[in-house]
């Protein structure tokens, strides 16, 4: 996956070319704002890491113009600011996600993968598929090889998040924050309850666990 | 000093108020002065052409009568009478031919017209005086012209009186007029400059000025008070951005001086070869994220606390929010063993940040889930209370807090004894209680059901405890 990365804070940036590199990713760097805006405009990325503040022209315009010219370049911003209003600024401006420095590199690996997945599974489709697990959007049903799975509606779209990141990490806030939308941090890790139940529903009986924890991370569905 | 002050006071708006009233005033008073005086003036030559017209009538029909020889004898007595018309009789060619007067005033001498003129008069005392007159001059039907006037001076002089009456008491009003100006606007001033004062030593940077209020409740008052009130917010904002710059420096010091510490042992256990860097490194991440999760929640609290108030509040529905949160904590609670209970009224509005309350009532969610014991129960309610307030409270049924340490349990970081065990910042309840402020409610902490008989073979039942979100009504 190619990603271009507008960060002005260099070694912030280092780090974070390391950690998509480790993790097979093509990173560019751009290090301000116009830089960033030039290296988009020439295309061929899967993924924009945009920093909010940057010399030259901060990331809100950066996205904005793209969005005009039609740049439908999936966006993930990285702020300092953290406020409600600041994640709602940059959603509107055209980001496809947020995330509040610091972060962990788990959880940018993983929000920069949900984003690319989330391009190339843009068509309408009404059933997932991962491995021997099949979900029906319209019937709102479950079954693997064939046994049917009885979920309840929560539990049906955790797990229909996890199918369509099948094989990606995906953190405990991103499930929060996408599965909930709750945009708050509770301090006890009440989400593990949740996989963990859901684990029970679709694994249980099986010889092939699908529902992985990632140390550090979060969870995977495996086919 | 008052040469100093008078140019102040002559700038101030309500002097320059005073003059242009003043000055619209005597304006005014002119023209009433012209008119009296022109009515008063025309008043007086009316009558005088009244008794003039009437005695050449007079004289007119002894002429007719008599003709002019009579006439002239008539003239001759009449001029000799007390207050005497003052006559005179010209032949065709303006000869004079008798009379008290010696020319006519008419101009040109032979017209049919009339004249304001002057006659000269010795009087008793023998003193020239010089009096206004008026008189109108006639053709006879012989062609001999006669002029008759009338002495105006006294009723003229009764009217120049009037006017120098009034114009004299337009020059007072215009003096007191003057002094009220001056009066009114040192008055103003004074009032004005209180405000000023404080003004000046807020923009010096003395927040603790104040204006004086008189208690008068006229408008300066009115602003005097809006202007404290104003100074008393920024003051207080002032010293929350103070406090929460403190707040933050203490609260972060001491984890990052024990991050620091931690870091600096495992860098020279594994130099020494004795420990693992992976290991090291793994512990100092975990404290690197506790720290940064104080920071979050220090800063939250702060900037609660200095805002005092929910930025962009909005209406939501605290029934369907813990609803929500009632379906991500309840497996938690079977899992722990807890029996869980849900309590919703329909209906409900809170004005408010959502986020922020959610957060609030997941600390408050966590605290039950994480001190109730197995076999406890831990209960959720949303209810309207008597008063409208709405409350969101939560009920659990372990060890409660001593009614001597609740109100020290929201304050940062105070942990008691028996919970040094579990983990936590410590921080949890002092976000609550700021989010229930800056909606301008409050945190209640309550005992819960109480102890039960037999509590010894009850772990999960101790006196518990009551937490409550109240939140001021949603107009």
């Amino acid at each position: 996956m190619r990603i271009l990365i507008m960060e002005d804070d260099l070694g912030a940036a280092e780090a974070m070319m390391k950690g998509l590199r480790d993790a097979g990713h093509d990173t560019t760097h751009a290090v301000d704002g116009q830089d960033g805006l030039d290296a988009a405009r020439r295309g061929g990325f899967d993924v924009l890491v945009v920093d909010r503040m940057m010399p030259r022209m901060d990331g809100l315009s950066v996205v904005s113009t793209l969005r005009r010219e039609d740049d439908r370049t999936p966006v993930l911003f990285l702020s300092a600011l953290g406020e409600i209003d600041d994640r709602v600024t940059g959603l509107k401006a055209g980001g496809d996600d947020y995330l509040v420095k610091p972060y962990a590199f788990a959880e940018l690996i993983a929000r920069v993968e949900a984003l690319s997945r989330r391009r190339e599974t843009g068509g309408v489709s009404t059933t997932l598929k991962v491995g021997d697990l099949e979900m029906d959007l319209i019937a709102r049903s479950v079954h693997r090889s064939g046994q049917d799975i009885d979920l309840q509606p929560r539990e049906f779209q955790l797990l229909e998040f996890l199918m369509r990141h099948a094989g990606q990490s995906v953190t405990r806030t991103m499930l929060l924050e996408k599965v909930w939308e709750y945009h708050f941090d509770p301090q006890t890790n009440v989400i593990d309850v949740h996989i963990s139940r859901l684990r029970s529903k679709i694994d249980k009986g099986f010889d092939h666990a699908m529902l992985q924890t990632v140390r550090g991370a979060g969870y995977r569905l495996d086919a | 000093m008052a040469a100093m002050r008078l140019p102040g006071i002559i700038r101030t708006t309500p002097f320059r108020l005073t003059m242009l009233f003043l000055a619209l005033f005597a304006a005014a008073a002119a023209a009433f002065l012209g008119y009296i005086y022109v009515a008063t003036a025309g008043e007086v030559t009316r009558r005088a052409d009244v008794e003039v017209s009437r005695e050449i009538s007079s004289l007119q029909a002894i002429y007719a009568r008599a003709g002019a020889s009579a006439l002239n004898q008539a003239l001759i007595e009449r001029a000799a009478t007390e207050r005497p018309f003052l006559y005179l009789m010209m032949d065709a060619t303006g000869k004079p031919v008798t009379g008290n007067i010696a020319a006519t005033p008419v101009d040109p001498p032979g017209a049919e017209a009339h004249a304001t003129f002057r006659v000269t008069e010795t009087d008793a005392d023998g003193a020239v005086v010089r009096r206004q007159a008026w008189g109108r001059q006639v053709k006879l039907a012989q062609g001999e012209l006669l002029f008759v006037g009338a002495d105006i001076g006294e009723a003229q002089g009764y009217v120049l009186r009037i006017v120098r009456a009034l114009w004299g008491a337009g020059i007072l009003v215009l003096v007191l007029g003057l002094a009220g100006g001056l009066l009114i606007s040192r008055n103003v001033s004074r009032s004005l400059s209180g405000l000023q004062q404080v003004v000046s030593a807020v923009a010096a940077g003395d927040l603790n000025a104040r204006a004086p209020v008189r208690d008068v409740g006229d408008e300066y008052d009115e602003l005097a008070s809006g202007m404290n009130a104003m100074l008393d917010r920024v003051e207080r904002l002032m010293a929350g951005l103070r406090h929460a710059g403190d707040a933050i420096a203490h609260d972060l010091r001491s984890p990052l001086t024990r991050l620091r510490a931690r870091l600096e042992a495992a860098l020279i256990e594994v130099e020494n070869g004795r420990a693992d860097p992976t290991t090291s490194l793994a512990e100092a991440l975990e404290d690197t994220d506790g720290v940064l999760r104080t920071f979050n929640a220090v800063l939250a609290i702060s900037r609660l606390q200095a805002a005092g108030q929910i930025p962009n509040p909005q209406l939501f529905d605290p029934s369907e929010l813990c609803a929500g949160l009632a379906e991500l904590y309840e497996p938690l609670c079977e899992d722990k063993g807890l029996e869980f209970s849900v309590e919703l009224s329909k209906g409900l509005k809170v004005r408010g940040d959502r986020s922020f309350v959610g957060q609030a009532l997941a600390n408050l969610l966590d605290n039950a889930v994480k001190y109730t014991p197995t076999g406890g129960a831990v209960m959720l309610r949303v209810r309207q209370r008597s008063s409208g307030e709405v409350e969101c409270s939560i009920t659990d049924t372990g060890p409660g807090v001593p009614e001597e340490d609740r109100a020290r349990v929201v304050e940062r970081f105070v942990r008691l004894e028996n919970s040094r065990s579990l983990p936590g910042s410590g921080l949890g309840l002092s976000l609550v209680q700021a989010v229930a402020e800056a909606h301008g409610g409050r945190l209640d902490l309550d005992e819960g059901p109480g102890r039960v008989r037999g509590a010894a073979r009850h772990p999960g039942r101790g006196p518990g405890l009551r937490t409550a979100l109240i939140f001021p009504p949603a107009e």
